[in-house]
This record gives C-alpha cells, sequence and structure tokens, in this order.
C-alpha cells in the first residue's frame, strides 16, 4: 500500500480506527487501574482515550455553539471535559468510547438505509451500444443522444429510456415499476433505463439519458419526498430545539441544588434526545424507499401518515378495476340489420373522443374486414351484409353534424337521417319510445355486467349495443385483501344500476354508486368523508383529477413515466398493478406503528434512565451505554420497514 | 448568475449534524440558500457563481467533522 492509499484509507476508516484505539486505550486504562495500583499511569491512558475519541465530536461540538445549534455532541463533549475536571477519568473515557462506538454502528446503519435508492441507480449499465455511422460503439450511457438508437442484447440492462424500433422481447421492469412479471415489448412500446431485457435484441430509439430517465426522475422526487417531513417529526423537531438546552438548564440547577457534578453529568448524558429525533425519520425514509423499490410513490411523511389512517377506498371502475379497454360484445339489431346498426353507429361516434365510441368505431372496423375477408366478426355470422358506412378503415363516413350530450351520448345527423348513440336518459329527454322487448333485452345485457348504448334512427330504436371492458385479473383479490383489513371499498363508476351492480358482484366489492358525472364522484367523496370516513381514491390520474385531489389520498395508477400524475396525486402506482394499494395501505399502517414504537421506546429510555439517575442506579457510562443502545434500536427498528 | 450544486453527506448523526452543516454553509460568501437534509444526507447549495467559490463548500462540510461526496 503506498502513501496515498494508505491516507485514503485512513481517511475512509477514521471513525473506525478512532474508535478501536479509543476503545483498547480505554480498555487498557481501566484495566491497569483495576489490577494493580499504577493510578496515574491508568488516569494518564484514560484521558488520552477520552482525547483521542472525543477530538472530532468536540470539533463538531465547538461548530456547533458557533453555529449556534446545540446538539448531542455539544452534551456530550461538556459531560466528558466535566468528569475530567472532577477526576472521573475512567467515566469520560466510557462516556467518549461508547458515544463513539455508537455513533460509529449508527453510522453504517443510516448509510444503509440512505443507500437504498442509489442502488436502484447503480444498477443502470455505465455504456451503451448504439449505431452511428451505420457501426456499432459502445459509449458512456450519460453521452447518449436523444434520437439515437440503442442495441440491447438479451440479458443486458437497457441503458436509456426509449422506444422500441425493432425487435420483441420481455422487459424485467421491477426497478421501474415494482412489477415482478416482465412485460412484453415490441416496436412503440416504451422502454426505462435501469430495466432487463430478458429475451431478445432490442433496437431502442432513445428518449432521455444520463439524469433524464424516468429511474432516475422518480429517484430524486422520492428523494425529495422522504425530505418532506411529516406532522410527527416536525413536532418532535420542534421540541428537541426546546428540549435540549432545557436539559442543559437541568444539570445546571441540579448541580446548583445538590453540588453533585455527577448527577449534573449524568443528567447532560442522558437527556441527548437521540432516539426521539431519529427515529420517526428514520422509519419514514424506509418505508418511502421500500415502497419506491415496490413500484408505489409515496410523496412525502405527511401523505404516509395520512394513508395509515385510511378506512375506506373508493376505486375508479373504468380503467382501474377494469383494464380500460372497452370492446363491443354484441351488436343486435331490432328490425334492422346488425351491420347496419353498427355502422350507423359508426358514423355517429366518429368524431367522438369518448372511450365507447372508440370501441363502436373497432368493432365497426373490425367487421368490414371480416366481411370483406369473408371471416368471422364481432357479430353473428351470417350477417354478410356489407353497409355503406362499414366499408373500409376509411370509408366510415362522416356526420354531416354531431352533438355530444354529456354523460349520456350523441346526436347526429347523416344522409338526411337523424341517428342517436346514447343511454336511456338521453332517450328519455327526447320523449323516445324504448319497446318492452328492447327494455327487456337491455336489461338482461347489463345485469351481466356490459355497458350498453341505443342506436336510434329518426326517433326509432333500431338496435342495441353491448360493450364489456374487462376486469384486471388482480381486482377481486385486492378489494378482498382490503376487506380482511377491515377497510371498506366503494366503487364509483358513470355506468348505471344494473352494469355496476354486476361488476361490483364480480369484484365482490362492499358498495357501488352508479350513473356518477365527474363531478358526481367527486361529491360521493365529500359525502363519504362527511360520514367521518378517511378516505383513499384510485384513479387514473387525468379524468378523475378533481377526485383524487377531494380525497384524504390519491392514488394515481400506471404514473411511470407521466410526471402529471405524480404531481397530482398522494400516492401514485408505478405500473397499473392494482396489487400494490393493499401493500400501500398496510405499509403505511405498519409506519406509523413503527413511528410510535420508536417514539415509545425513546421516551421509556430516557424515563427509565432519569429515574436511574435520580436513584444513583445509573451511572455516566451506563447512561450513554443505554443511550446508544436505545438509538440503534430504533434505527434497526425504522430499517425493518426497507424489508416489509 | 444562480448556480446549483449537490453533495452527500452520509455521516451526519443526528438532525443538529445537519443544522450544523446548514448553518455554516449559509455564512460562506455567495451562498444564496442551503438546504441540508438529515435523513437522505442531501445537500443542496444555490450560490452566485461570481461571488461564491465551490471549491470551499466541501472543505466547509468537512470543517464542521463531516465527510461531503460529490452527489
Amino acid at each position: 500500500m503506498n502513501t496515498q492509499s494508505a491516507k485514503r484509507y485512513y481517511r475512509k476508516q477514521r471513525k473506525a480506527i478512532v474508535t478501536a484505539t479509543s476503545g483498547l486505550l480505554y480498555g487498557g486504562g481501566w484495566s491497569l487501574g483495576y489490577l494493580t495500583s499504577l493510578d496515574t499511569a491508568s488516569a494518564v491512558i484514560l484521558i488520552l482515550a477520552a482525547i483521542i475519541g472525543g477530538y472530532d465530536i468536540a470539533k463538531t461540538a465547538y461548530h456547533e455553539v458557533t453555529n449556534r445549534t446545540l446538539g448531542i455532541k455539544t452534551l456530550v463533549t461538556f459531560a466528558a471535559v466535566g468528569a475530567i475536571l472532577i477526576g472521573e477519568y475512567w467515566e469520560a473515557a466510557a462516556v467518549v468510547f461508547l458515544f463513539s462506538l455508537g455513533s460509529y454502528l449508527e453510522g453504517r446503519t443510516m448509510r444503509k438505509t440512505r443507500n437504498a435508492l442509489q442502488e436502484l441507480l447503480e444498477m443502470t449499465p455505465e455504456t451503451a451500444t448504439v449505431r452511428r455511422d451505420g457501426k456499432q460503439q459502445e459509449v458512456p450511457a450519460r453521452e447518449v443522444e436523444e434520437d439515437e438508437v440503442v442495441i440491447v442484447k438479451p440479458g443486458e440492462k437497457i441503458p436509456v429510456d426509449g422506444d422500441v424500433v425493432d425487435g420483441e422481447s420481455a422487459v424485467n421492469q421491477a426497478p421501474v415499476t415494482g412489477e415482478s412479471a416482465p412485460v412484453h415489448k415490441a416496436d412503440g412500446d416504451e422502454v426505462y433505463a435501469g430495466t432487463v431485457n430478458q429475451e431478445g435484441a432490442l433496437e431502442i430509439c432513445t428518449t432521455g439519458s444520463g439524469s433524464d430517465t424516468t429511474l432516475e426522475r422518480i429517484i430524486r422526487r422520492v428523494e425529495k419526498a422522504q425530505e418532506a417531513q411529516s406532522p410527527t417529526e416536525s413536532l418532535i423537531d420542534r421540541f428537541a430545539k426546546y428540549y435540549t438546552p432545557s436539559v442543559i438548564v437541568l444539570a445546571i440547577g441540579a448541580y446548583a441544588v445538590t453540588q453533585n457534578a455527577i448527577l449534573s453529568l449524568t443528567l447532560l448524558v442522558i437527556g441527548c434526545p437521540g432516539a426521539l429525533v431519529i427515529g420517526p425519520p428514520v422509519s419514514i425514509v424506509s418505508a418511502i424507499g421500500n415502497a419506491a423499490r415496490s413500484g408505489v410513490f409515496m410523496k412525502g411523511g405527511e401523505h404516509l401518515e395520512r394513508a395509515s389512517k385510511i378506512d375506506l377506498v373508493a376505486f375508479d371502475k373504468t380503467g382501474t378495476l377494469t383494464k380500460g379497454e372497452t370492446t363491443v360484445a354484441d351488436v343486435e339489431g331490432f328490425g334492422t340489420d346488425d351491420g347496419e346498426v353498427l355502422g350507423l353507429a359508426a358514423t355517429a361516434e366518429k368524431k367522438s373522443e369518448h372511450h365507447l365510441a372508440d370501441a363502436i368505431i373497432d368493432a365497426a372496423h373490425e367487421h368490414s374486414r371480416a366481411a370483406t375477408d369473408g371471416g368471422r366478426t364481432v357479430m353473428d355470422e351470417s350477417d354478410t351484409n356489407q353497409t355503406a358506412r362499414g366499408a373500409t378503415m376509411e370509408s366510415i363516413p362522416d356526420p354531416d353534424d354531431f352533438e355530444v350530450v354529456f354523460g349520456k351520448g350523441v346526436v347526429a345527423h347523416y344522409d338526411g337521417q337523424e341517428i342517436i348513440v346514447g343511454n336511456r336518459a338521453l332517450l328519455d329527454d327526447r320523449g323516445i319510445d324504448v319497446p318492452e322487448a328492447i327494455a327487456d333485452y337491455v336489461r338482461g345485457r347489463e345485469a351481466s355486467g356490459a355497458t350498453t348504448v341505443h342506436v336510434v334512427r329518426d326517433g326509432t330504436v333500431i338496435g342495441v349495443i353491448a360493450m364489456r371492458d374487462e376486469l384486471r385479473e388482480a381486482a377481486p383479490g385486492v378489494v378482498a385483501a382490503l376487506q380482511d383489513a377491515g377497510i371498506e371499498t366503494v366503487m364509483l363508476t358513470g355506468d348505471n344500476e344494473r352494469t355496476a351492480a354486476a361488476v361490483a358482484e364480480e369484484v365482490g366489492i362492499d358498495e357501488y354508486r352508479a350513473e356518477l358525472l365527474p363531478e358526481d364522484k367527486q361529491t360521493v367523496i365529500e359525502d363519504l368523508q362527511g360520514d367521518g370516513h378517511v378516505v383513499a381514491m384510485v384513479g387514473d390520474g387525468i379524468n378523475d383529477a378533481p377526485s383524487l385531489a377531494t380525497a384524504d389520498v390519491g392514488i394515481a395508477m400506471g404514473a411511470a413515466g407521466t410526471d402529471t400524475a405524480i404531481e397530482t396525486a398522494d400516492m401514485a402506482l408505478m405500473a397499473d398493478d392494482l396489487e400494490r394499494i393493499p401493500y400501500a395501505v398496510t405499509l403505511s399502517k405498519a409506519t406509523r406503528w413503527n413511528v410510535l414504537e420508536n417514539v415509545g421506546l425513546a421516551v421509556l429510555t430516557v424515563i427509565v434512565l432519569l429515574a436511574g439517575v435520580l436513584t444513583s442506579y445509573v451511572t455516566l457510562a451506563t447512561g450513554m451505554l443505554v443511550h446508544e443502545a436505545s438509538v440503534l434500536a430504533v434505527i434497526l427498528n425504522g430499517m425493518r420497514l426497507l424489508r416489509y | 448568475m444562480s448556480e446549483t450544486t449537490q453533495f452527500r453527506v452520509l455521516d451526519f448523526d443526528c438532525p443538529t449534524c445537519a443544522s450544523t452543516v446548514e448553518r455554516a454553509l449559509s455564512n460562506v460568501e455567495g451562498v444564496e440558500s442551503v438546504e441540508v437534509h438529515y435523513t437522505t444526507g442531501r445537500v443542496e447549495i444555490n450560490y452566485d457563481d461570481v461571488r461564491a467559490d465551490p471549491d470551499t463548500f466541501a472543505q466547509t462540510i468537512e470543517n464542521q467533522g463531516y465527510t461531503p461526496q460529490t452527489a
């Protein structure tokens, strides 16, 4: 080892070396005093132990005092110097050594907590293979420019954010989204830096590299979230500001009254508010870090603390409990051909941006393709009537005019006909009679969980289109897990009563509220809060923004890569993984308990030590030992949440 | 012009350590604002690049008894 590296090693290990030296001297000095009559030699060695171990502590204490802050190092320095002045060398060396050892161990454990997230960043590869001038080159990942093509072989980690331009593969996205199952990626799909390409080679057009990747952005946000204090932390911080000076006043007061310097110095040592101020932040940092690694972004201690009190979770239906991919299940013509019903509906809906309109238009395209190919269609196979309206992808004709009736449907004119595609409410508004046979058919479809729309031509109902949005496979299990944890569940949907009832039954949800417009969902949340519930709302973060903001805790789904969802929600699931919800709620509750345990342990330690000092059972050294043990105990307890 | 630099300090023992470093850095010439977080060990310094010498920041942190790492 040359001088340079020896210096570097010493600098890195300084705290450990100083603690060990102080400990050895302390042990030597104590043995000498205990086993021999060499009292002076023993005293010198013990003072040396205190000076070597205490130099850094005293230096920081000096800065604390000059910067007008009063911390534990100031108290320890006062106690050690005081002990030497009154001839209690053994106590001075013991206090300094035990404090050094405690803070060394504490530093090591805290470093693990602080590094938990950085490990994710270290998983991103340092280099990337890019195609430049037709050749493959290996370059530092941070230097890859936007729109450059990066090649990632099977088994390699993806070095940049980007879109797949060639190849197909399964990608393990766990570092970014927390999903345990790999996600299939093909042309046009987004991939993230830090994720692992498992199967085939991928060519990726870069959209972000270096610090401009989703993973880095998430980690920066999580760090900010870890720093945002919870109400408990702020309270304890305020308390600690007055507590430490009070301990000094108490120690001086005790000396003035009793003239007992040892008692007064011991009060200084045990009065350090270490475990109390360290406990809550460690619990919260560990919980937020764990959540981030599991694909849940928690916006800060305050939100985490509120989430721990949730007793009701409200779910948006479409896109949350269901996949949000509505498809046409059945088209039924009444006195009109099924294909014509679908074609007319597609024309009327052509300019609508509603997800039901997309499903109808897709089905019309599919039908026209199938009819042209002579293959199967989404409808009755016998239906071969090729309407002009559904002939080709482009040939769904534009309506002559088009009007959206918000929350009810559309009214359009085409080829001299008025076409209405909408729900029963729209037909009632317009005084359109629905024959009993059609109403019966609609009731039947809705009772099976389908969403239906009527197709009306010139005031006559000519058909019904039934659509389905498949449930997410995880939905029933998630609802059951929440119920098991004693949390009520409610589904909010714009669908009618019958469809809502069928879906609610399928999911096993406690309660549902149907036929809601977006603003109604907000009112429902307010009503539930009015009933005394602490409500979490789960939605997709865009059209549910008002209810997400109103709820005590807004949980947005599928937030990886979308900054807006993270901005608006209190909690965000990086993937559309509903199973993270029971985990997030129970983690919040566990964190609350953990904070309470830590505060309880810290307060109990101070009470027991205080009683011990007043009854002379606790000395300076045992006071410091118990104090440091309590600090380590709260850190280790908080760190349990890293593995929750 | 205003610039920002970051450090990471992993050997804070308690929130007071963070306050000590924060106060020391805010007394450095040209420093406009400082955020020091005990929990994550993140130190963020906004400074005037004409008046401040960023090379002194790490030294200031070291002088308080802590080890800065470049973030």
